[in-house]
């Protein structure tokens, strides 16, 4: 190319010429072998039958399980309540981290973001030195009540698991609300209040409003990453609460049941996109739509 | 911009001439700030402010930024807590009251409508806060909108609305709830030039038909404040440096600050040479010339040095007539603003700044040409070195 | 802001506090606690000991470290080179397009990391790719797993890029590739170096799929945690675990050293 000046529409062209469709390929390709290819691997294990030829026998089968019937409906209430209690809790603390500042607030803010790196299983770890039967709750109680019975078994229990779901992913819905709140300009706030409207009342009709959007980005977050937990439950190992994740690994690694375990896998995958998909709706109606952030 | 004979509807309770409050004004005022002083991390915001504003007055708060105007009007709003001092509305201590308890209305820069409600909602908010009735409401904000001019915009968003339109939304949602108080801080900023003189109008005849509110007008434009406010209050550096009636203060400023920031100034150091009671004028030294100004309140004694004040547009081109001072220098460059030609003229050194009105313009020289001035003693302000610490 | 009186924020703020103690630091309490844990039977441990970090270093939890350290950064790097591929190959194409790109990069994170494991463990158990019982397998995983937060990141660093610079640069005579490596590039490092930060650290706590297809000489260590944790050894999983969250943030830390010697970003 001369070194001599180029009017701009020619110079991006020049720029945009390198962008041939192949430079996508690559990488693509790459993804594609380690993730689609496995993916479609599922989807006919899960529809051939043990002679190899297509049936839906296996999946009739595995679906119409108790045991899978069971592991639905637990992984939905668990990843609901979940779900419910992470936008309480994370409401409730975003509202005062934004709207009754002190200094530190921004720290605070990051040390929250911090934590969106962290193993789950962390949670659930912890939790057991705290209410579980060997736990610290437990034995105070058991010194207290002078018993040798450990009073507070809701550990090994879809409560257990809920708790300990709470207080990992209440973050990921604190994220979206903190941005949410830091959009309400803080002279409505008070011209609200010069107007005569209490705090309750500013917050119901001002920041909430303003809430709104995050909130349902923020619940589709958690319910997806509620829905897929995995760790939490693995570590509780409670008797009786059994995921749909949890089902995926017992079908594959101690029963060998391939079949079986793909069509489960199967189930979640689609109930996931699905919710990844609405995710993704409402992130972009909250914000105008950063593409590819999380 | 002239002045707007406004002053006529004051009420008669206002003193016209002093520039300083008196203990008695407390008592009447519609806002009053005693003493009050906000500290804020270590800065001093506000010091030791006493202002009034008296029921049915307008009063602007003037001042360069940082000077603790906005400091003072989120102060009576509530939103600034006092570390000493005293605010009171119509006569009642409010100071430890939360603002949503002050029955106040406030407007600002930038509307700050709730972006999720209709105009008609916007308007109502007040009134449902305070549990008026739903029928009641309806009505009320009916009449407000229609003050304003925005009745056909009841049902739109904020969004669907040009700037002055939300400013006026803005302005009726604080009149709903009728307040004693209305504050309002830089107004029209946000708008554009040519909609801001509309607007002052606006505001203007609002207050014509509200003639009982009371309002804090807070604004860094002092054309702004020249054209609506009965009295105007200038601040520097956290502290009220003048205060008294628009006229008053532009006409006779009383300290060097005032007469630079309100209006533009010619600043002239002169030496006091001796006083002529009966025409009420002092005669002073500048620069080899003999001026005539007019007397400054209380003592000066010959000698003493004093700066001369005479805005631009009360000089003229000119030998004029026998008892005019004239003022003699060279032409440095004129500048053409329209309405009039912005003559430099250098005087022994000092540059001097005259608008001269167009049809002045025949006698205008060259650049480097000879020129007289003159300007009448009564369009001069005399003020004394010494003066009180705020205004220098 | 929207309380006034200093009673009642003072109120809030002691509230907040506590459910940020309670939720969030007691958690990381317990877990460093239990880990210099001699015996642990009452309300309170005794016989303080360092005893637990000391196994940690030798043995098998030794070689758990450092296998997960390795995979972490193996998966990292090469999540980065994809995803930042990906997300240069991508830019400034027509919409539909670039959406569905966007798309098909950050579904992985959609779909529960079991059945990552389980989708490479069916397609790679059989011949002619045999990687089934070997470390690649568990690497191909995390790279799966963590190559869309790679792809987010450096896109979202892309999308704000003016791509004034790269006009200059091309119109003074660089060629595309030469653009790319001197300009682009280092205009992007704030967001490159995030993206391997979280990718190291995800890594390393990765594990639904790991324990789907890990082969007996490749335990990573949240794996390694498990089953300690699972055999009731519970203070020597504490000490596994504060090695693991020490472990991700000194890569975190190295990280953003790199990122604080960047140059300012506009």
């Amino acid at each position: 190319m001369a070194i001599e000046s180029l009017p701009l529409s020619a110079v991006r062209a020049t720029l945009e010429k390198g962008r041939s469709p192949w430079s996508l390929l690559p990488p693509m390709t790459a993804i594609g072998l380690l993730f689609y290819y496995p993916l479609s691997l599922i989807v006919s294990q899960a529809l051939t039958s043990n002679s190899g030829a297509w049936s839906i026998a296996v999946a009739r089968r595995t679906l119409t399980s108790r045991l899978f019937r069971r592991a639905l409906a637990r992984t939905l209430e668990i990843a609901l309540s979940s779900t419910a209690g992470c936008l309480l809790l994370g409401l409730a603390l975003a509202l005062v981290v934004s709207f009754v500042p002190f200094r530190g607030a921004a720290l605070l803010a990051r040390t929250v973001d911090a934590f969106l790196a962290f193993p789950s299983f962390l949670i659930a770890l912890a939790l057991t030195f705290l209410y579980g039967s060997a736990g610290i709750i437990n034995a105070g109680l058991m010194a207290l009540m002078h018993t040798s019975v450990a009073p507070l078994d809701f550990l090994y229990s879809p409560a257990g698991v809920i708790l300990a779901e709470i207080t990992f992913y209440t973050p990921f819905a604190m994220r979206p609300l903190l941005a949410g709140f830091a959009t309400v300009r803080r002279e409505q706030l008070e011209i609200a209040s010069s107007l005569g409207a209490g705090p309750g009342r500013i917050v119901r009709e001002i920041i909430l409003p303003a809430a709104v959007p995050a909130l349902l980005a923020g619940g589709s977050l958690c319910l997806l990453l509620t829905l897929n937990e995995f760790g939490i439950v693995l570590f509780i190992s409670a008797k009786g609460v059994i995921t749909l994740p949890m089902l995926i690994y017992e079908k594959a690694i101690q029963e060998f049941d391939y079949s079986a375990a793909c069509v489960i896998a199967l189930v979640d995958i689609a109930l996931s996109l699905t919710l990844y998909a609405l995710y993704r709706l409402l992130l972009a109606r909250s914000r105008g739509g950063d593409a590819a952030a999380l | 911009m002239g002045l707007v004979s406004n002053i006529g509807s004051l009420p008669t309770a206002l003193s016209a001439a002093s520039a300083e409050t008196s203990a008695a004004g407390f008592a009447r005022a519609g806002i009053a700030l005693e003493g009050v002083t906000v500290t804020y991390r270590g800065t001093v915001a506000l010091q030791a402010l006493d202002l009034s504003v008296a029921p049915g007055e307008i009063l602007a708060l003037i001042g360069p930024s940082g000077s603790g105007k906005t400091t003072a009007l989120r102060a009576v709003a509530g939103f600034v807590k006092p570390t000493a001092g005293r605010i009171r509305l119509g006569g009642a201590d409010v100071t430890d009251l939360a603002p949503y308890r002050r029955h106040i209305g406030m407007v600002v820069q930038h509307y700050a409508l709730f972006e999720h409600m209709r105009v008609q909602d916007n308007v109502a908010f007040g009134l449902r806060a305070r549990g008026a009735k739903p029928l009641a409401i309806a009505g009320r904000v009916a009449e407000c909108l229609e003050l304003v001019g925005m009745a056909e915009y009841a049902n739109r968003f904020p969004r669907e609305l040009s700037g002055g339109q939300q400013q006026r939304v803005a302005i009726a949602r604080a009149l709903a709830v009728r307040p004693r108080v209305l504050l309002l801080d830089e107004p029209l900023s946000a708008l554009d030039a040519s909609l801001r003189s509309s607007m002052v109008d606006e505001i203007i005849r609002l207050h014509h038909e509200l003639p009982d509110l009371t309002v804090l007008y807070v604004t860094h434009d002092q054309s702004e404040a020249l054209t609506l406010a009965d009295r105007i209050g200038v601040m520097n550096q956290s502290r009220l440096v003048s205060v008294g009636p628009a006229r008053e203060i532009y006409h006779r400023p009383p300290c060097l600050f005032t007469a630079e920031f309100l209006g533009s100034a010619n600043l002239l150091p002169v030496t006091h040479a001796c006083s002529d009671e009966p025409t009420g004028t002092a005669v002073v030294k500048f620069r080899g010339h003999y001026l005539r100004a007019t007397a400054p309140r209380g003592t000066v004694r010959s000698g003493d040095r004093a700066t001369l004040c005479i805005r631009p547009h009360d000089l003229r081109v000119g030998e004029g007539a026998e008892t005019d001072n004239k003022v003699r220098g060279s032409l440095k460059r004129s500048q053409w603003v329209g309405s009039a030609f912005r003559l430099f003229v250098d005087v022994n050194g000092l540059e001097i700044r005259a608008d001269a009105p167009r049809h002045d313009c025949g006698t205008i020289p060259e650049s480097g040409g000879a020129v007289t001035l003159h300007f009448a003693a009564d369009d001069t302000t005399l003020i004394p070195e010494v003066h009180s610490a705020n205004g220098d | 802001m929207l309380l006034h009186s200093r009673s009642v924020r003072v109120t809030a703020w002691g509230v907040l506090a506590i459910l940020f103690i309670g939720i969030f630091g007691l958690p990381l309490l317990m877990v460093f606690l239990s880990s210099i844990a001699g015996q642990w039977n009452g309300i309170f441990p005794t016989g303080l000991t360092l005893h637990h970090y000391v196994t940690a270093f030798h043995g098998a939890t030794a070689r758990h470290l450092q296998t997960s350290v390795i995979t972490a950064a193996g998966a990292s790097s090469l999540a980065l080179v994809i995803g930042t591929w990906g997300a240069l190959a991508n830019r400034g194409r027509k919409r539909a397009v670039s959406r569905v790109v966007d798309g098909l990069f950050m579904i992985p994170i959609a779909v529960p990391s079991v059945s990552v494991g389980l989708g490479l463990l069916v397609a790679f158990s059989r011949p002619p790719v045999l990687l089934n019982g070997t470390a690649y397998i568990v690497l191909a995983a995390h790279t799966v797993i963590v190559v869309a937060f790679a792809y987010g990141t450096v896109s979202s660093g892309l999308a704000r890029l003016s791509s004034d610079q790269e006009l200059v640069a091309a119109s003074l005579g660089a060629r595309p590739g030469y653009v790319l490596w001197r300009v682009t590039l280092p205009l992007l490092r704030p967001q490159l170096i995030a993206a391997a930060s979280l990718s190291f650290a995800l890594s390393m706590g990765e594990l639904g799929a790991t324990i789907m297809l890990y082969p007996p000489g490749w335990v990573t260590l949240p794996v390694g945690i498990f089953a300690l944790s699972d055999r009731g050894s519970v203070s020597e999983a504490s000490a596994l675990t504060v090695l693991l969250l020490a472990m991700t943030g000194a890569g975190l830390s190295l990280l953003s050293l790199a990122r604080s010697r960047a140059p300012a970003s506009h």
